[in-house]
């Protein structure tokens, strides 16, 4: 099969496919025996975590941006609203605006410097897995098609249309799309900030002869360096404020308020995630630790043993009763 | 010993204690008053002295002692400015105020009283400078002195931040360059900068007029001056001064040099705006200032108004704002439906969360 016809027949197959099969339900694992879909609904999982997920370097990354992130927020957000009546008792809370700035600009700084350790752990964990050929790109952050599907299959489960949540990675779609949003966001507000920090210097980088190349800018702005400038006003203001909705009302939901994550997950602080969660959204990982962390697969093997699964039982009473297994629009007759 | 230290009490330390106490009585000394040498205030300091006149409107007569101590004007007497009054009690006042009068007061190392005069000079040649062919709208809608010079100036600043060279300057408007430098020594604390007036008056002061569009179009002002206000409160600048800013440039930073009363329109040489001037004007406070950087528009407009590609930006952000947002809200909502009608609780206790029934619809095999 060509690769052109597999781009084209793959959604179409996951978008049709009703039926899950046996092989799918059940993951044979050597010396473990054969892991259930669904056994995150059956395992005993700590609170505080059981499965490695972070390294100490990205949990003091992510620190240090959670941190810094609620200084920008607070100093910056003032300015942006400065009409508004609770700007100036924002600014008070830091001595001033003249203060409020030297700390945004102290914080940015500090964020910068995270995002420039985040790289470098990245590349070097990436050269090391590398030359010890560990390194597996299904276990990163790089978006694959397989996430289109995962995200398409999982609407279908959350509908009661499929009966698991699809087998995914360390990374799910869900925090792909976030790495993405947050890499895309870090570069522009980065840019953007340095334009509106340095005027000066930034105006030179963008000379006038940069307006005899690139197409006219416009008809009110009179050269590019005023227009870049608008950008940047712009550009910084609006990325920071959805930066800060997102983070608000998607991240700071999902990993505090959704059932099951109630009311903290640990991770921020030890890097660790539980077993039910691991299992859960990325199985395909949990099946890496099963292979890399001995005492997970003795626990694993004796949790099925005890459960008295042999590999050809379903589970769960939804699953004996076979819910999925038929096409969930069957034909009345069929019912009783 | 003992006898050596209580000679030292009795001679010294004593008599030391006693100076200080009656220095310290004599310290705060009687309270600062007007210079009222004709004794105006007999009459004038009663609450609610005036009248109504002829056409109804009513006039207050009253000086408040207290304010007008503290005024920059208290060691002036009154007759100093109300020139016309030649006996007392007076006649009805006819005359307005004129601040280029020579008042009583010689400065230090000066010839001549003091007067206002050269500001005027500079003054009546601004933009706000009244023009014999100007309008007869336009005449009255220009300002004097007493519009905008009406409130005490108070503001205590800290001497250590006295900016020299740029205060000196205001000096020369009133006094000549001889002595000055004494005479700046000894009261330079009002002069760290162009005003005295905090950035947050000179604002509100110059958007009374400026502010008002509907007096502005009628004076048939520019388009870029009828929004002047609006597009200075929208930049950077005006956002921190609204918040409080004591560095944030206001309208004199940039509009008047250290003259201050020296405001020209745009397209005059003079004017700190022209564009020749405009680079020295902005490296006041950005010190690397070049020809490109003083093409930034710092009266920005709004984003519909201005360049189209940034205001097809400005619609891309809300797009991928609202879109990002929502549809992934919706997909944590959706998420959370799905596996919560799954059987998962909401807390994670005895190492589970999925404590509940799943109550999915099911199909029982036959």
């Amino acid at each position: 099969m060509s690769t052109f016809s597999k781009i084209v027949s793959r959604p179409i197959d996951f978008l049709t496919r009703t039926k899950v099969q046996e092989d799918e339900y059940f993951t044979h694992v050597d010396g473990v025996g054969s892991v259930p879909r669904d056994i995150y609904k059956y395992v005993k999982s700590n609170p505080i975590g059981d499965l490695p997920r972070y390294s100490v370097h990205i949990v003091i990354q992510h620190l240090l941006v959670f941190i810094t992130f609620i200084f920008l927020a607070a100093s910056g957000l003032p300015i942006y609203f400065s009409d508004l009546f609770w700007a100036s008792y924002f600014v008070s809370l830091f001595g001033g605006i003249d203060v409020a700035r030297s700390i945004h600009r102290i914080a940015a700084f500090i964020m910068m410097f995270a995002a420039a350790y985040h790289i470098i752990t990245i590349a070097a964990g990436t050269i090391r897995k590398i030359y010890h050929h560990e390194f597996d790109y299904k276990r990163t952050q790089l978006p694959r098609l397989k996430d289109l599907f995962d995200l398409i299959n999982d609407i279908k489960y959350f509908l009661g249309r499929a009966p698991y949540r699809p087998k995914m990675e360390k990374f799910m779609y869900k925090q792909k799309a976030h790495y993405l949003a947050i890499i895309w966001g870090n570069f522009i507000l980065i840019a953007a900030g340095s334009v509106l920090l340095f005027p000066d210097i930034m105006a030179q980088l963008f000379p006038e002869t940069l307006g005899k190349i690139l197409p006219p800018a416009g008809a009110d702005t009179d050269s590019y360096s005023a227009f870049f400038q608008d950008l940047a006003r712009l550009m910084h203001a609006d990325e920071a404020v959805m930066a800060l909705i997102l983070l608000a009302f998607w991240h700071w939901i999902n990993v505090h308020l959704v059932p099951g994550r109630f009311p903290i997950q640990w991770t921020f602080l030890n890097g660790k995630i539980t077993r039910e969660h691991q299992i859960e959204e990325h199985f395909l990982e949990y099946l890496n630790n099963l292979k890399e962390i001995p005492a997970e697969r003795e626990y694993m093997k004796n949790l099925l043993k005890e459960l008295g699964i042999d590999g050809s039982k379903a589970l769960s009473r939804a699953d004996q009763n076979a819910s999925f297994s038929q096409p969930v629009d069957a034909a009345p007759g069929e019912k009783t | 010993m003992k006898r050596s230290v209580l000679k030292i009490i009795k001679r010294h330390i004593i008599p030391a204690l006693l100076a200080a106490g009656i220095f310290m009585l004599l310290g705060p000394g009687s309270p600062a008053r007007a210079a009222d040498e004709y004794n105006c205030l007999m009459c004038h300091k009663h609450r609610y002295s005036g009248r109504i006149d002829e056409n109804g409107k009513r006039w207050n007569y009253n000086v408040d002692e207290f304010l007008y101590n503290h005024s920059v004007h208290r060691s002036i007497e009154c007759r100093d400015c109300h020139s016309d009054i030649k006996r007392i009690p007076h006649d009805p006042v006819t005359q307005n105020v004129n601040c280029g009068n020579q008042c009583h007061i010689k400065p230090p190392f000066a010839q001549e009283k003091f007067s206002h005069e050269k500001l005027i000079g500079i003054y009546n040649q601004s933009a706000h400078g009244i023009e014999p062919q100007d309008s007869e709208e336009l005449k009255n809608a220009k300002p004097f002195c007493k519009y905008c010079h009406l409130n005490p100036m108070y503001t205590q600043i800290s001497e250590k931040t006295v900016l020299f060279k740029e205060s000196l300057q205001r000096c020369f408007n009133c006094h000549p360059q001889r002595g000055v430098i004494q005479a700046y020594r000894h009261m330079a604390h009002r002069l760290r900068k162009k005003t005295s007036r905090s950035s947050q008056k000179i604002v509100q002061l110059c958007s009374t007029c400026h502010g008002d569009v509907a007096l502005m179009k009628k004076l048939n002002v520019s388009e870029r001056a009828l929004t002047a206000v609006e597009s200075y409160n929208r930049s950077i600048h005006g956002k921190l001064v609204r918040l409080g800013s004591q560095k944030a440039a206001n309208c004199i930073s940039c509009h008047a040099s250290n003259a201050l009363h020296d405001i020209y329109k745009k397209d005059d040489p003079r004017a700190t705006i022209y564009k020749d001037n405009i680079a020295k004007t902005c490296s006041q406070c950005h010190e690397k200032t070049n020809s490109a950087f003083i093409n930034i528009a710092v009266h920005p407009s709004a984003e519909h108004e201005g360049n189209p590609i940034i205001y097809l930006v400005s619609i891309f952000f809300r797009v991928v704002l609202y879109g990002a947002t929502f549809s992934m809200v919706g997909l944590m909502l959706f998420e959370t439906f799905g596996r919560w009608t799954n059987g998962i609780k909401l807390i994670l206790i005895n190492g589970t969360s999925w404590r509940g029934q799943s109550k999915r619809r099911s199909k029982k095999r036959k």
